[in-house]
């Protein structure tokens, strides 16, 4: 009796193990919704239009003199001189100026509002070195006043950035900058998420002085290394589960982290790093970072420091987004010069970008553009408008990663294009008429396209 | 010779505060004068010791002559309401000098200027030849005395100390904007009592303290109260005390000053603006990129400040050229950067005159415009380079070179 019971023990358990493989079911794979946000951005009314004999550029690094412009549902169809359009509503353009529509890498509308408030203080979880996890979607007032403003000024897409305290700030989120109600309504669709990063004086600065790491700009770099070795686990056993399920084994599922989430994302080559950076050693120093842990490090925002590397943003492709002037508020911020973007831009591969972080100077990204155009040609360069329009656009949307959709005017774009009264790069320039995806968006002498936030209206 | 050359020199350095100016001709010039003359064509412009002696001479006698060619001859612009000279690097706590805690109505931070600092070089390139500083005080509303100083880098740069009042009012952090306007107007208030008393008692009165030294300087007009301020009650609450002490007031901010534009013109008050300021806040909901010029239309005098950080100050000459592109005339856009801005701090500058200081920039072109550059500068007579700092770094950028750039100099 005593020597029957193991058997039957063994036969048991030998019977339960063969049970097990060949007749356990796979649990539902488990999924991450990568988009719970989506756009739900409407063109708003447009029609087939036809802009004519205007100075176009075209952000492709040409320029056509009396160029038409087409714009048939909602897409640039053509591009050139007498373009034939019947039944197309024609725009005479004589004399001014045509340019695809302006883009903001780097924008804090809607997170950091007017009027200033401490209630609509939004943009920046300033709470630990790493929040990964904040998406500054999640904080957009889409009344901001600023938004309207932007848009006379010709800007029809713009990534709105969380702020720079952190090493890890959040994801940034790129908008279509037409009125809505809703983040959603914004919200550009398809566009890549970009993650926050910064170097530097900020980070240091803000945890510093809570006696919380990072404290120097080594405890930065510590901080980026443990993120990205802690990242790269939590993607090797999401990989792993992946693998196993496709292998027909019922693995049980890494533990969901919204933090590694946006940090896995970056090293699946689907979330883009933009970077505040300002300076040489430190941007080395990230690109390297990148190549340890193999993503690509994105574009350096505030890259006062930009000329003195920029073969190697060159090399690496990365972009490289700058004021023409803006400098002296903090050391790495005392190097400026204002060829930055001229000097960057002349190296072959190189993607030379002005961007404002500014609601003001977003309005007059054009003319940003042109203080470096015209300081550059001082100072032996030879710029054409041609070349300065591509840093704020086709440059710009090549950062964003929506190089594919807007940035130029070329056939099978998006048709956002604005209209200005003379060459954008003069101070007494304005944007006459912008146009979102083919839809009138603004027009300084019609007010049934003069946007106004709810914020402002019946304010006595 | 030689020798005589050297100590030539000699002299020229050891006497740095009181340069020996050549008497200069500008000829051929579009001079904006900003006076009753008007913009003078073909104009000459002479200048000796660093002042200016003559405007279209019979003959001209001077040690060079300068062709113009045609190009634009204005006075030098005139930069106010920032801490030029009193920060170097804004983040950095040892090269700020602008503010104390305890700083008063008395604070004076003129001494703490510092003409060898690289903003004022880099300044220059937008034809700012004159500034007046504003110190950021204290707790207090009162943030201390501007002064005025040149562009020339020298250390005699100082020209005038104690113009102005600087008092900040409107929104408070904490507390009632109320409590500010009441103190203001009591400090006012009691100032006059004891001087009042005083004529009538015929005695003779303790020695004021200094801070009614300063108060008294107000109540007898001798030199502006500069206001920081934007709602327009705030502004009506100012002018009506303005009225009641017979102040010469001058709004700065003025962030809703359209709201109240014809009361302001009314009363002969100056506005001191930021041109581009457009974003609303609760004290300035209504300020737009046409606020300048609707002020203009109503008749007051308007003059330009840049906000933000000082080192953003040479871009004045573009703000005012986008208060142009949005309705304001090109002549007062220009007086917003000079005579205006002169005339409310009581400064003699900011015009091209017989016996003036010879502040003077030529143009490439339209000073406004962002294809101009300042071709030529005289601060005091003297000319001077726009090169700075930011320009060493590009040329050492952008130079051939097989060894570190740091041997590039």
């Amino acid at each position: 009796m005593q020597k029957f019971i193991p058997s039957v023990l063994v036969a048991a358990i030998s019977m339960s193990l063969t049970a097990c493989i060949k007749s356990e079911k796979q649990d539902e794979k488990v999924e991450i919704n990568k988009n719970p946000y989506p756009s739900t951005y409407q063109v708003l009314p447009q029609q087939t239009t036809i802009i004519r004999n205007a100075t176009v550029l075209t952000g492709t690094g040409e320029r056509i003199d009396n160029a038409d412009v087409l714009m048939i549902n909602g897409k640039i169809s053509q591009v050139g001189k007498n373009i034939a359009a019947q039944s197309a509503a024609v725009i005479d353009a004589n004399g001014k100026w045509v340019t695809p529509g302006i883009i903001d890498v780097h924008s804090h509308l809607g997170v950091y509002p007017s009027p200033s408030a401490e209630s609509h203080s939004d943009g920046n979880e300033a709470t630990q070195p790493n929040t990964s996890e904040v998406w500054a979607e999640h904080s957009v007032w889409p009344q901001d006043p600023g938004f309207n403003r932007a848009r006379e000024g010709g800007i029809t897409t713009l990534q709105i950035l969380p702020g720079s305290a952190n090493l890890f700030g959040g994801r940034g989120v790129t908008l279509r900058n037409v009125p809505s109600q809703t983040m959603q309504g914004m919200k550009f669709p398809d566009a890549p998420y970009g993650l926050k990063m910064a170097c530097g004086e900020n980070p240091k600065r803000v945890y510093g002085t809570k006696k919380v790491s990072p404290a120097t700009r080594m405890g930065n770099m510590a901080g980026y290394r443990m993120a990205w070795a802690e990242a790269t686990e939590y993607k090797r056993a999401w990989d792993k589960y992946e693998a196993d399920y496709a292998a027909g084994k019922n693995p049980e599922a890494p533990a969901r982290d919204i933090e590694l989430d946006t940090l896995k994302g970056v090293l699946d080559g689907e979330i883009k790093i933009h970077n505040h950076c300002y300076k040489a050693e430190e941007m080395a120093m990230m690109i390297d970072l990148s190549k340890e842990f193999g993503y690509h490090a994105g574009t350096f925002h505030h890259a006062i420091e930009a000329y003195k590397i920029a073969d190697k943003l060159a090399e690496n492709g990365n972009c490289a987004a700058m004021w023409p002037d803006w400098w002296g508020f903090k050391m790495e911020a005392y190097d400026m010069i204002q060829e930055n973007v001229a000097v960057v831009s002349s190296k072959a591969n190189s993607c030379a970008i002005v961007h404002s972080d500014s609601a003001t100077t977003i309005q007059r990204l054009n003319q940003e553009a042109g203080k470096v155009m015209y300081r550059a040609n001082e100072n032996g360069f030879d710029i054409k408008p041609k070349d300065a329009i591509t840093w704020i656009t086709a440059n710009a949307a090549k950062s964003l990663g929506i190089d594919d959709k807007t940035g130029t005017l070329e056939s099978g774009k998006n048709a956002d294009v604005v209209i200005w009264n003379s060459n954008p790069f003069s101070v007494y320039a304005q944007a006459e008429q912008v146009f979102v995806d083919g839809a009138k968006v603004y027009d300084r002498f019609d007010e049934n396209y003069q946007a106004v936030s709810d914020f402002s209206l019946g304010q006595q | 010779m030689k020798l005589f050359k050297s100590s030539l020199l000699m002299v020229a350095l050891t006497s740095a505060a009181s340069v020996y100016a050549d008497s200069v001709a500008i000829t051929n010039a579009t001079v904006h004068t900003m006076t009753e003359q008007g913009v003078l064509k073909n104009a000459t412009v002479v200048f000796d010791d660093g002042v200016i002696s003559a405007i279209n001479p019979d003959t001209v006698e001077a040690d060079t002559s300068i062709d113009a060619q045609g190009k634009i001859l204005t006075p030098g612009f005139i930069g106010a309401m920032n801490q030029l000279g009193l920060v170097e690097v804004s983040a950095v706590s040892s090269t700020r000098d602008s503010g104390e805690k305890k700083a008063d109505i008395t604070f004076d931070a003129s001494v703490a200027f510092n003409p060898k600092s690289t903003v004022i070089p880099y300044t220059r390139k937008g034809g700012i030849t004159a500034n007046i500083t504003v110190p950021r005080g204290g707790d207090g509303m009162f943030k201390g005395q501007a002064f005025l100083a040149d562009l020339s880098g020298d250390f005699d740069s100082i020209r005038e100390t104690n113009v102005a009042v600087i008092v900040d009012l409107g929104a408070k952090r904490k507390g009632s904007r109320a409590m500010e306007i009441q103190k203001l107007r009591y400090k006012l208030q009691d100032a006059q009592e004891k001087l009042d008393t005083a004529k009538d008692s015929n005695k003779d009165e303790k020695q004021p303290k200094r801070d009614e030294q300063v108060i008294r300087t107000l109540l007898a007009g001798e030199k502006p109260l500069i206001a920081y301020v934007d709602r327009a009650t705030d502004i009506l609450a100012l002018l009506a005390i303005k009225q009641d002490f017979a102040l010469d007031l001058v709004i700065a901010g003025a962030g809703d000053a359209v709201s109240v534009a014809n009361e302001i013109a009314d009363a002969g008050v100056p506005v001191i603006m930021g041109a581009i300021n457009n974003l609303p806040s609760f004290d300035a909901l209504h300020r737009s990129l046409t606020s300048a010029s609707k002020l203009f239309d109503a008749g007051v005098n308007v003059a330009y400040s840049v906000s933000g950080d000082t080192h953003n100050l040479y871009m004045l000459r573009f703000d005012a050229g986008i208060s142009v592109a949005n309705g304001v005339k090109k002549e007062d856009a220009l007086k917003a950067v000079t005579v205006n801005i002169a005339d409310a701090f009581n400064i003699d500058a900011g015009r091209v005159a017989v016996g003036k200081k010879a502040d003077l920039v030529l143009w490439s072109g339209d000073p406004f415009e962002l294809s101009t550059h300042v071709e030529k500068m005289w601060v005091d007579g003297v000319e001077k380079t726009t090169k700075s700092r930011q320009d060493a770094l590009r040329e050492r950028y952008t130079a051939e070179t097989n060894m570190p750039r740091a041997y590039v100099k």
